[in-house]
């Protein structure tokens, strides 16, 4: 251990936070560019530990560890590998992106704002470094409190941010108990909280009954943070309410953390079971997949439209982890096939965290103009903000699986993984792509951006007063999109940056089971 | 030589005077004034203890010396917080000063 | 001369970057883009032009086996998936045409869209970019070793299609004259029907293409052929066909969307709405080519299926080509628009493709699709220049005040507004005569070499087999949608060249300028001389060029269909019959008419003008259901089911915390808890009384005690 990348990587965005309490709440200016600056440094360290990752190895990396609490035998233990490195990337790139684009569009109360949002940061980086469980726990519980209250506080009142933040907060907290009993559990019987070290030894062997509880506790949680069907209807609310940035947060990070869940400790856990329950999660994958996508459909709310698509999105992810987890067999064509799937999985949520989290930027954008979300307010938009439409075209596109952007590499993998080891469910998955793609045309592009545009409607909804920034996208929010764009063509067009280090890891970690 | 019970009956003479002067008066500056004399019968008996009891030593002049110092900054405190008392209640009379009341 | 194979790469990419350049920096000037954008193309067309020549000469070697240049693109699992550039005989033989007629669509492009012109196209820049990136799809998609690179190439595709379908699906400024409101409307419903449809197909081929990745763990073209892998293939059964026919079956699927057969066609005569210069980049040159190119690229896949087990993959793609051929030309009788006519024209003609691969043979369809390539971008550019001319007739007479009443209505594609242009755009007349003459297979123009390949190969699979099979179906079809083909072709060219004016914008009609009519002048030349490519009596060229490049397989063979001058004589008369009778029974029709064939076929004119009413059987039996199922299904979730139960799991939560609330309030606050307070409350209310906030009262109650303490300690 000789630079503790993950410590500072994880707890500068706390100091930040400590600090920019302390500047007097007058200050806005100071509070909004300071915290701006601070999430950076995590930001820079992230992209330099991904440098310095060794990519042919697939374990794990830049580990840390100390004692922690002695009397429970919890550790401090850190460590990265290819399936967390792009994930901490992502949120620390989402977190500058959405704190610059708040400093431009928070008004009130910013000073508490910035505190909560960089805490938050803190949260969500260590649930995706962490080793031990106990302090993952920890972690994942913190994130919680500040997403609830910036739904709850900065939320649109007309949404009802306060039961949609309640929401959140207890459909989260139920699963986050069901999971904390399964851990007691497993640490009953092995006697460690190293997640690395219960992987390896295979908790709960002896008592298949607790085990099966064990699994669905943990399972339960996961699934929501995900959110698989039917636990998802926090989602579509939270989103509504949320500030922008705040949905941002909560679809491109905090729905990564069940994913990211379900990869570093359900899996390597439990994999027999999983392997045994697979035929069923399978078959929630796929009502989340086309129900999602069919809900999505029949939204005429922009913002819940793409809450909803999350969950299809999701559903993809799903798939391609139930796929990997369908066998247990490591020989060569089915390992190739299983790292692929999970390969894809992880893609598909980086790239979900990237595309969707554009989306919701893309709906602030809209929004701090019109303040509505009404579909059938807009119309013809293309030739009032040709800017905006091109963007949305290309963050859309890359939603629905275009060949060339990032949706469709992940989407690949997970099919061609699918379909080697479930066919079936995956002829079936396919019908959501061309869901997929009728939502967002139909929905998306045709009623905002195609037709006649009409004068008198857009001055029903935009009022010039309260608007002081350019009609067609402003600066600020160019410059927000231009790194998710980036990265949707990057992916698109070369993964192999991207997918070199998940490869390894999803090859190591399937390997290892 | 006067005999030392002869001082005694003068302080103990001196006490009570001043603590009639402090339970009775309605003035406060009155109540700061028993004190003082309360005080000062304090340090006759110290000056006369020492004279009569333990005169190679210097404690009782010293104590003596001791409470006249205390009593002087007693005095100043006490009449500050009467000024203050003063100006933000408009009287000295301490049975309307009983904002404590239950 | 092979120094040309490591420019290959370059030929997707001019075009690619001509866009992106457009796009980001040059969308502004319009002249420099579309420049930019031709310039791109041209460039595109001299690198393809060496290729095809370095083919050429290279021989055989290069023309069967190919030339390959692979790139590690994608690691998998314990594998690397390579994409890359490929190209043989087949590959040279498109990027001959492609590149090429994209070209000439450009330059007419620009003269189309007015540049320079008051009533120039406020989207001028953008409409290059977009064919650029089309131009850059299709070019991919022929030079592609792999399926992978191939299908991105064919999604870019179907993005531009749906960008430039709905070109015109949004209004722009109020200066826009020729956009109306209800052409905004239908380009917008035409580039979602457009791009939704072919998605269907899409899906199906992005299925294949997984399968097909799962079981081989390679999509380059050269490795999936082998012979041993289509056997380890064939060899695996799945929903009870061997997998090699499911992935087969699967492609097709994508290629009937992308290539408009029945009955995913639906899109392409509403792709109409679109630019005409797009139709015609559409019909010609890309998309529509690209379902073909896919079925032809992927040949041993549907042959292996067809010899290892029986399986129907090849004989679904004659059948569904013989359907489509003649199923579109009969549509094609009954339309007004100039342009849907073509339409029709196209997916019928797409089907002659389809027949000719599914009876096997790789050079009658390829060789049909290159000669429709010229001739089909010469008449859909020939139509262009026409509703060119149109409108500005209409403008004439708008200016000169004579304007006629039914003029609300009037839309310059209407073939029955027309009549005796051939006086008036005579630059125009004769290229599209020489389109009509190819497409309708007179002797010795490119379709009648391209079209007989396919009716003969189909003739001599007839009576090889002696029986009435499928060869003889398809042969029947072939030859009736010949004869259809004439008979719209004739009604067409007589409505719109002959008779006489049957509008004001018809009479004040005149020329398109150069830069349109020059393209359409070099296409004619290759719709008069384009057969010879393939013609019999030269020794059949393309045969050689290109026929091999499926041998590595083992299954495809390619042999050469001898002239039969029965079949060819047939089509010849039955085209020379229909075409003159369409001429002869349209030359004299006036303007209000009942047209001829609607009084001769009453109810069934009725039922090919609605295109067999298959749009409303879809809209009726998939769109509808699925958006109700949407509704539904959202109903479900947020009204009826889930979030109820959700909300009630809360709500239980809540009467309980309620009933909690109550026993607590009720027993253990009052009872107990609060009882303890109150107890201590009325007796602190009683202690209290002693404060009385008199400082002299407790300085007499210290002193009372310090002597009550005092007599304590004195007296016990």
């Amino acid at each position: 251990m000789d630079f503790p990348f993950l410590t500072l990587i994880t707890f500068i965005p706390l100091v930040g936070a400590i600090i920019a309490s302390l500047i007097p709440g007058d200050r806005e200016r100071e509070i909004k560019w300071f915290s701006v600056f601070v999430s950076l440094i995590p930001l820079v360290l992230s992209i330099v530990m991904w440098a310095l990752y060794v990519q042919t190895d697939g374990g794990m990396q830049f580990m840390e560890e100390a004692v922690w609490i002695p009397t429970l035998n919890a550790y401090y233990r850190m460590g990265v590998d290819g399936i967390s490195i792009p994930l901490v990337f992502l949120t620390t790139l989402l977190t500058t992106l959405s704190l610059f684009y708040s400093a431009y569009t928070i008004k009130k109360r910013v000073k508490e704002f910035f505190v909560l949002f960089l805490m938050l940061e803190m949260g969500m980086i260590g649930v995706f470094l962490s080793l031990d469980l106990v302090l993952f726990y920890v972690f994942w519980e913190i994130g919680l409190v500040p997403m609830f209250l910036l739904i709850g506080i900065w939320g649109q009142p007309k949404d009802r941010p306060q039961y949609s933040a309640i929401k959140f907060f207890l459909y989260t907290l139920v699963g986050s108990v069901a999971m904390l009993l399964a851990f007691i559990a497993i640490f009953l019987t092995t006697g460690t909280w190293n997640i690395l070290e219960i992987s390896s030894l295979g908790p709960l062997a002896d008592s298949p009954a607790l085990a099966v509880a064990a699994f669905w506790g943990i399972f339960l949680a996961f699934a929501i943070k995900v959110p698989m069907w039917p636990f998802h209807t926090w989602l579509p609310d939270a989103h509504t309410a949320a500030p922008t940035a705040g949905s941002v947060i909560l679809a491109g990070v905090l729905l990564k953390l069940g994913g990211y869940g379900f990869i570093r400790i359900l899996l390597p856990f439990f994999p027999a079971l999983f392997k045994q329950f697979a035929p069923f999660i399978g078959v929630i994958a796929l009502i989340s997949m086309i129900y999602g996508a069919l809900v999505s459909m029949a939204q005429w709310d922009l913002k819940r439209l793409i809450a909803y698509s999350s969950v299809s999105h999701m559903g993809y992810f799903t798939l391609g982890l139930v796929a990997a987890a369908a066998t247990l067999d490591v020989s060569d064509p089915l390992l190739t096939s299983r790292a692929i799937a999970l390969s894809g999985a992880v893609l598909q949520m980086f790239n979900h965290g990237i595309i969707t989290g554009g989306l919701f930027f893309l709906v602030g954008v809209i929004y701090e103009r019109t303040h509505t979300r009404d579909l059938k307010a807009f119309g013809g938009l293309s030739a009032k903000l040709p800017v905006y439409y091109g963007v949305m075209m290309m963050t859309g596109l890359a939603s629905l699986g275009l060949p060339g952007l990032a949706g469709f590499i992940s989407e690949l993998l997970v099919f061609r993984g699918a379909f080697h080891i479930m066919p079936t469910y995956a002829i079936i998955g396919v019908i959501a792509i061309v869901l997929t793609a009728a939502y967002i045309l139909w929905k998306i592009i045709q009623y905002v951006f195609l037709g006649e545009f009409s004068e008198e409607k857009w001055r029903a909804i935009f009022d010039p007063e309260h608007w002081h920034f350019s009609l067609d996208m402003a600066r600020f929010e160019v410059i927000t999109m231009a790194p998710l764009l980036f990265f949707m063509l990057l992916v698109g067009v070369y993964p192999a940056p991207i997918l070199n280090v998940i490869n390894a890891a999803s090859t190591a970690i399937l390997g290892s089971l | 030589m006067i005999p030392l019970y002869w001082w005694l009956v003068v302080a103990a003479a001196l006490f009570c005077i001043g603590l009639y002067g402090v339970l009775s008066r309605k003035n406060a500056i009155g109540v700061l004034m028993g004190i003082e004399l309360m005080l000062n019968a304090v340090n006759v008996n110290l000056v006369a203890f020492w004279r009569y009891v333990t005169p190679q030593t210097l404690t009782g002049q010293v104590f003596a010396i001791f409470v006249i110092t205390v009593a002087a900054a007693e005095a100043a405190v006490g009449l500050a917080i009467i000024i203050a008392a003063y100006r933000r209640r408009d009287t000295v009379i301490v049975d309307e000063l009983d904002i404590m009341r239950w | 001369m092979e120094f040309f194979f490591n420019l290959v790469p370059l030929i997707p990419l001019i075009p690619l970057l001509a866009f992106a350049a457009i796009v980001l920096f040059t969308h502004r000037n319009n002249r420099l883009s579309s420049n930019i954008a031709i310039g791109g193309i041209a460039l595109s067309t001299l690198v393809s032009w060496g290729v095809v020549l370095a083919t050429i000469l290279a021989g055989e070697h290069v023309q069967v086996e190919g030339w390959e240049l692979p790139i590690p693109w994608l690691p998998t699992g314990t594998t690397v998936f390579n994409t890359g550039f490929a190209v043989d005989g087949f590959t040279a033989a498109m990027l001959f045409m492609v590149p090429f007629v994209c070209t000439m669509i450009f330059i007419y492009s620009q003269g189309y869209m007015n540049l320079g012109q008051p009533n120039q196209d406020p989207r001028y820049a953008r409409f290059f970019a977009y064919i650029s990136l089309f131009a850059a799809g299709m070019l991919g998609l022929v030079v592609a070793d792999n399926l992978l690179l191939l299908f991105i190439s064919w999604e870019v595709m179907g993005l531009c299609s749906y960008l430039l379908i709905g070109f015109w699906s949004f209004r722009d400024r109020d200066n826009e004259q020729h956009i109306d409101e209800a052409q905004v409307k239908r380009a917008r419903a035409a580039a979602l029907k457009a791009f939704i449809t072919t998605r269907v197909g899409d899906v199906l081929l992005f299925s294949g293409l997984a399968l097909l990745f799962s079981y081989t763990g390679t999509l380059t073209f050269r490795e999936i052929f082998r012979p041993d892998m289509l056997e380890h293939l064939g060899s695996i059964s799945l929903l009870g066909m061997p997998a090699v026919t499911v992935i087969a079956l699967l492609a097709f699927g994508g290629a009937v969307g992308k290539s408009a057969q029945f009955p995913l066609h639906v899109w392409l005569p509403d792709a109409m709405e679109g630019p005409t210069p797009v139709s015609a980049l559409i019909h010609a040159a890309t998309m529509v080519a690209a379902g073909v190119y896919l079925v032809a690229r992927m040949l041993p896949l549907f042959v292996a299926g067809f010899e290892t087990a029986n399986a129907p993959a090849l004989q679904w793609v004659a059948v569904i080509g013989a359907i489509t051929a003649f199923f579109g030309a009969t549509i094609g009788l009954a339309q007004d628009d100039i342009k849907r006519v073509l339409a029709y024209s196209t997916i019928s003609q797409l089907g002659y493709m389809m027949m000719g691969l599914g009876l096997g043979s790789l050079v009658a369809g390829i060789f049909h699709l290159l000669t429709h390539a010229f001739f089909k971008a010469l008449l859909f550019l020939g139509s262009g220049s026409v509703i060119h001319g149109m409108e500005h007739g209409h403008h004439a007479a708008g200016a000169h005040g004579q304007t006629s009443q039914h003029d609300d209505g009037f839309s310059a594609n209407d073939m029955k507004t027309m009549g005796g242009l051939r006086h008036k755009m005579p630059r125009t007349f004769w290229p599209y005569m020489a389109g009509t003459l190819a497409l309708v297979g007179i002797v010795p123009f490119a379709g009648f070499w391209s079209k007989d390949e396919i009716l003969a190969e189909a003739f001599q699979r007839w009576q090889e087999s002696g029986a009435l099979g499928l060869p003889f179906w398809v042969w029947l079809a072939g030859t009736l949608g010949a004869l259809i083909t004439a008979l719209y072709m004739g009604r067409q060219i007589a409505l719109v060249f002959w008779g006489e004016p049957r509008h004001e914008a018809a009479t004040h009609a005149h020329e398109s300028p150069n830069s349109m009519t020059g393209p359409l002048m070099v296409l004619a030349v290759f719709a008069l001389i384009g057969g010879l490519a393939n013609a019999p009596f030269l020794g059949s060229p393309l045969h050689h060029f290109m026929g091999g490049v499926h041998e590595a397989s083992e299954v495809v063979h390619s042999a050469t269909v001898s002239f039969n001058f029965a079949v060819a004589g047939l089509s010849t008369v039955v085209a020379l019959l229909g075409l003159l009778g369409g001429w002869a029974i349209y030359r004299n029709y006036r303007a209000g008419e009942v047209e001829p064939f609607q009084r001769w076929l009453g109810p069934i004119f009725t039922l090919l003008r609605n295109k067999y009413y298959v749009d409303e059987l879809y809209q009726l039996v998939i769109i509808r259901p699925v958006v109700w199922l949407a509704d539904q299904v959202f109903n479900f979730d947020n009204r009826w089911v889930v979030d109820p139960l959700v909300n009630l799991v809360g709500a239980v939560g809540r009467a309980a915390a309620d009933i909690s609330l109550l026993f607590d309030k009720v027993a253990v606050d009052s009872g107990l808890v609060e009882g303890t307070a109150k107890a201590f409350n009325a007796f602190g209310g009683w202690l209290r009384q002693t404060q009385t906030g008199r400082v002299q009262n407790y300085l007499l109650v210290v002193a009372v005690t310090v002597l009550m303490l005092l007599g304590l300690y004195l007296y016990l």
